[in-house]
């Protein structure tokens, strides 16, 4: 159950969907992908391609404008 | 607690109006509303890429150039704007609009933010995906808004043309960065 934290502060779509798509695919099952983002265009695709993928995808926002999306590899 | 419940349905509201993205849909039907509206006022589709351009030719002027005798400006019969100013052309001021618009959602939602430059590579590709988006709309004689989003409902060939071209370069530039910016 490791916790992988991917840094996408600053950067634009879709390199966060991208960097942790990549991530994803390394891990084992049950592992958590944690992608830190302050893109907000970053929450739609990334939660709009979990859903297709049929991933456990969760949101945090840490303060306004900075969020932390979980995606869990199930 | 029937405050509280105003409250609460005030708060949702704020939220699902300028917090929340909204459905592209939604986006899309303001967007051919607004352009039906600015040609029937205006006479003329909406362009944003054009109005960028009399900006450079405006600070060429500023500074004793005179891009209206320039052959890009004659042969695309836009002389005449290039000697109207910032306040009095309305490409001008419609992209100026659309600058003010996108900070004024991005303060209502409370993100405004400056956002730092993380690496070299990051802004050669930025800067250069500039020079390039702004050379390549000249020659296209527009860019996605003026060349597509404007010239499809009027029924121009060129827009659907262009469509394509547009999904190619997608397709090309989406390779380029997971080679090259992942």
């Amino acid at each position: 159950m490791a916790q992988v934290k991917i840094d996408c502060m600053y950067e634009p779509c879709p390199i966060p969907l991208l960097k942790a798509a990549r991530e994803l695919s390394s891990l084992e099952l049950g592992d958590v992908v944690l992608i830190e983002t302050d893109h907000s265009c970053a929450i739609a695709n990334i939660t709009e391609w979990a859903e297709k993928e049929k991933l456990d995808c969760w949101i945090e926002e840490t303060r306004s404008g900075d969020w932390n999306i979980y995606i869990k590899k199930t | 607690m029937k405050e509280n419940q105003e409250m609460g349905l005030l708060k949702k509201l704020y939220t699902v109006v300028f917090k929340n993205i909204w459905p592209l849909w939604v986006g899309g039907v303001i967007l051919a509303a607004l352009n039906t509206v600015y040609l029937l006022l205006l006479g003329r589709a909406w362009r944003i890429t054009t109005g960028f351009t009399y900006w450079s030719a405006w600070v060429v002027q500023a500074f004793g150039g005179k891009p209206q005798e320039w052959s890009y400006f004659v042969e695309t019969g836009r002389q005449t704007e290039v000697e109207q100013c910032f306040f009095s052309n309305d490409l001008s001021l419609v992209s100026f609009g659309v600058i003010l618009g996108a900070l004024l959602s991005v303060l209502l939602s409370g993100q405004f933010k400056i956002k730092k430059i993380k690496t070299t590579k990051q802004a050669i590709a930025a800067l250069a995906g500039g020079i390039i988006m702004g050379y390549a709309s000249r020659i296209a004689l527009g860019c996605n808004i003026g060349a597509f989003f404007s010239a499809v409902p009027s029924l121009s060939l060129s827009g659907y043309v262009f469509g394509l071209f547009v999904v190619i370069g997608a397709w090309l530039g989406s390779k380029f960065l997971v080679k090259f910016l992942l």
